[in-house]
């Protein structure tokens, strides 16, 4: 590994003998190096299905002289460089850029190959990873103690740390290490661990992590990743150089710098004097800067995250079914994402996105209908309530405009007053995590991403009465979701989760707004596609 | 009472603010709402899992232990962790120091650099329009948000023309002090330097720069209406000798002294304009611990700006008490 000063040199150095202002903060964006081809992924092991090797494919080689230094910057940094201690994304992307899965995803979330070459479902219900033979960053192999120890270390209290990631892997009953392969047993049978493999569970090494203390693996890392850490600044900036003995190839970027900037506009003003080539989260406002620039552009997906006002179905107007409907009937979902995003949202009706295992392609969107809101509202016998909707700041993209144009259009209803109450996000999620229903807001604005593309990831914690984050008590709806959580057939599964979603969409404890886009700022100097899980792969950008 | 008595009262003193400090920091985590295990766990999260992090970071604890084991553990010099990064706080917290410090004493330089001439002038030129200009331009300074001036510094100089860099911070003044004895080229390590520094310091120091020519040009009036300045000028000494060897000296001692509070002021109360140059300094630290509720960073960062505020002053106060034993009486 790499000293920090060395880079500190190499970085100043070039700073220096740029010898103008306009050259400090180049970001390597010239040249015209060749791109790596990939290595192609092996086949997809979604719902339950066992997965296959993927051809290593051929190395591409990197084409030009210059070296190709790509900077990616975003709204905030790491919470600390331990990959099982944090559950957040912005933390994910630069660890994830050092550490690996057994699985992974591809840009589209289905699942791939990561640190293990095949997996299976044995008889008994438990998962099989036949490991890959590769090695950490400090040299030494990855073994299947190894990914014993990573996978306790996550849902295990006992096992080091508390880690916030504890019930990303399901109920996991036992983890037996073999000979290059381990086997994953859990409470029950998991119908989704692969799905959730593919999103968490990185693997580190046992000796590396025992040997020492937390300061120190917040601050260092030895993953298997295509990148290895040569720099790291708490809070403000890491460098990466890429891992010359990647087990996925060579690595097409020869420098990486992950930064951030709190504010968007400085992040867009970064992207558009070259001193960044990626940048996160681009406000629809800022949208045009950019795409009218010769220098960048926009790069949008559609990610994993739905934006929806929950709504608590024990308390007046919202116990009553018709009103839920009402107020789904009263937002102009459409007109939202038109004016408020931009066009960067899809419309929703039910809490599965379209792609997510459970998806239910029948459900339409309510309509926007005010008359028939109002004949709704009637109807429930909630005529002239008034209700308050609160929303958090700046959590979500456009989230205080979404909610204040959806806060309007229901109070434009003849027979409802609604008014806006701004909460900062860490007080409101205060309420929203109590343990209780009823210290829980009775209107608000939520955000949820399912990093796992499967509905039940959504209806469980936000739907079901024992779910975490539910506003709702349905039994029908608890049934479906049990059902599905113990059903070994997967199209059996989809269609429970598909009735599910229909259950859900009819219930209306919701008011269904819209699935969340990813946008990005690109440098016009590379070409690099967004992935619908919100990770950032610059191992895949490419220089133009 | 002599003069290292009042030192020593003063330090006492200043301690006392610190301690009052970190006592109400540390009562404002009871009071606000919002909590660090939402910051580290994912919403979902079970409540038993939300006790075990709660456990592993004390905050199961009675307010008095944690309260108790915070004081004796900073006695120690220990600040804890960072309930958020896992991270030692004092690592965090002095790793952000020097880019403040850096960062408010260029914005002091800016502003003395400018301001002092300005003020002279506007004030030997009285209601000419080169006082009226001053006049309005130090308006303008005190009047312009420097988020909003920062905005704009980094379109036009920025983006538009490419002077200089729109954040972050790249080359230090320690890199360009090694660059006068080392082997990188001092010009333009400078030049690297000055490209991410002076945008924020413009910014920072603008309102400051505003207020020290408003004070410099009411000073110097007050110094030349007074009978030493006509008894100079009585002498025939030059306008130029009396304007900026006597009338200019006076003007400064209360400039001064504002100066230095005014720096403990910058190194406290550059947190917006660091957010917009993602500058990192102590500021973006402080911001970002509050959004998470990350206390311990908090508090470690709030001391060291209390202190730092509290050590400008004592300095400040020796240092009159010094030039003016009366102060010491008094």
């Amino acid at each position: 590994m790499r000293s920090d000063n060395d880079d500190r040199i190499n970085r100043r150095t070039m700073l220096t003998y740029a010898g103008t202002a306009a050259a400090v903060g180049l970001a390597g964006c010239s040249g015209n190096g060749g791109d790596g081809s990939d290595g192609s992924d092996g086949s997809d092991g979604d719902d339950g299905t066992d997965g296959s090797d993927g051809s290593d494919g051929s190395d591409g080689d990197d084409g030009g002289d210059e070296a190709f230094e790509l900077g990616v910057t975003m709204g905030q940094m790491d919470s600390g460089l331990d990959p099982q201690d944090h559950a957040e994304t912005n933390t994910e992307i630069i660890v994830g850029q050092v550490y690996e899965g057994l699985l992974d995803r591809d840009k589209e979330g289905g699942i791939i190959e990561g640190l293990a070459t095949d997996w299976e479902r044995t008889e008994d219900g438990s998962v099989r990873f036949v490991l890959r033979d590769t090695s950490f960053h400090n040299g030494d192999p990855v073994t299947s103690e190894d990914v014993r120890f990573s996978i306790r270390r996550i849902v295990d209290d006992d096992v080091g740390i508390a880690s916030p990631q504890k019930n990303d892997l399901g109920s996991v009953s036992e983890v037996v290490a073999g000979d290059g392969e381990v086997t994953v047993s859990f409470e029950g049978f998991n119908p989704i661990a692969f799905q959730l493999f593919a999103t968490n569970g990185e693997i580190v090494q046992q000796s590396w992590i025992e040997e020492n203390d937390g300061n120190f693996i917040n601050r260092n890392t030895n993953g298997t990743g295509p990148f290895v850490v040569t720099e790291y600044d708490s809070g403000n900036e890491v460098a990466y150089e890429p891992n010359d003995d990647y087990w996925g190839g060579d690595v097409p970027v020869d420098a990486l710098t992950m930064s951030a900037s709190s504010e968007s506009s400085t992040r867009v003003n970064r992207l558009l004097a070259e001193e960044t080539d990626i940048v996160t989260n681009v406000p629809p406002q800022e949208v045009s800067r950019v795409e009218s620039s010769d220098v960048a552009g926009i790069n949008s997906v559609p990610s994993a995250r739905i934006i929806f006002l929950q709504m608590r179905y024990d308390v007046e107007p919202f116990s009553s079914q018709q009103f839920r409907q009402a107020m789904n009937h009263a937002v102009d979902v459409e007109s939202i994402i038109e004016n408020v995003l931009n066009g960067f949202g899809n419309i929703t009706g039910q809490p599965t996105l379209e792609g997510h295992v459970g998806h239910n392609p029948d459900i339409e969107p309510y309509p926007y209908d005010p008359e028939e809101a109002e004949r709704l509202v009637d109807e429930s016998g909630h005529a002239g309530v008034e209700i308050t909707l609160q929303t958090p700041i700046g959590r979500y993209l456009g989230d205080v405009e979404i909610a204040q144009a959806a806060a309007n259009q229901i109070d434009s209803l003849s027979n409802v007053s609604c008014s806006l109450e701004q909460r900062e996000f860490s007080s409101l999620v205060q309420d929203i995590t109590t343990g209780n229903i009823e210290d829980k807001p009775h209107f608000n604005l939520l955000g949820w991403g399912n990093g796992e593309f499967d509905g039940s990831q959504t209806i469980t914690p936000l739907m079901t009465t024992e779910g975490a984050l539910t506003i709702l008590e349905n039994e029908e709806l608890d049934q479906l979701m049990v059902d599905a959580e113990s059903t070994e057939d997967p199209d059996e599964r989809v269609e429970i989760l598909q009735e599910a979603n229909q259950l859900a969409h009819d219930l209306a404890p919701w008011v269904f707004l819209h699935q969340q886009f990813s946008v990005y700022g690109v440098s016009s100097d590379i070409s690099w596609e967004p992935r619908a899980d919100e990770f950032i792969d610059p191992d895949t950008a490419t220089q133009q | 009472m002599s003069f290292g008595r009042f030192v020593l009262k003063r330090s006492l003193q200043g301690l006392g603010v610190v301690w009052g400090v970190v006592t109400v920091v540390f009562a404002l985590r009871f009071v606000t709402p919002g909590s660090a295990i939402n910051a580290v766990a994912p919403l979902d999260a079970s409540q038993e899992t939300r006790q075990a992090i709660a456990a592993e970071l004390g905050l199961d604890q009675p307010l008095y232990v944690q309260y108790g084991q915070y004081i004796f553990d900073l006695l120690r010099g220990d600040m804890g962790f960072s309930y958020i990064r896992g991270q030692e706080v004092v690592g965090l917290v002095f790793a952000r120091l020097p880019a403040t410090v850096e960062l408010a004493l260029a914005a002091s330089v800016v502003a003395i650099a400018l301001s002092i001439p300005l003020g002279v002038l506007s004030a030997t030129r009285r209601n000419q329009p080169v006082d009226y200009g001053a006049t309005l331009f130090s308006l303008g300074g005190i009047s312009t948000p420097n988020f909003w001036l920062g905005i704009m510094l980094i379109l036009v100089f920025a983006v538009e023309f490419d002077v200089f860099n729109t954040s972050g911070r790249g080359v230090d003044v320690g890199d360009v002090a090694v660059s006068i004895v080392g082997s990188d080229p001092f010009v333009g390590t400078l030049l690297a330097w000055l490209a991410y520094i002076t945008l924020p310091a413009i910014a920072l120091g603008t309102y400051f720069m505003a207020l020290i020519t408003r004070l410099t040009r009411s000073g110097m009036l007050d110094e030349l209406g007074k009978g030493y300045v006509q008894a100079a000028r009585a002498k025939g000494l030059p306008n130029t000798l009396v304007r900026y060897k006597h009338a200019l000296r006076n003007t400064l001692i209360p400039v001064i002294t504002v100066l230095g509070l005014q720096l403990g002021t910058l190194i406290g109360g550059a947190v917006i304009t660091e957010a917009v140059f993602s500058w990192p300094g102590l500021g973006t630290l402080v911001i970002d611990s509050i959004n998470r509720r990350d206390w311990p960073v908090l508090q470690g960062s709030l001391i060291v700006i209390g202190t730092s505020f509290v050590l400008v002053n004592v300095l400040v106060d020796a240092v009159y008490a010094y030039l003016d034993p009366q102060v010491v009486n008094d």
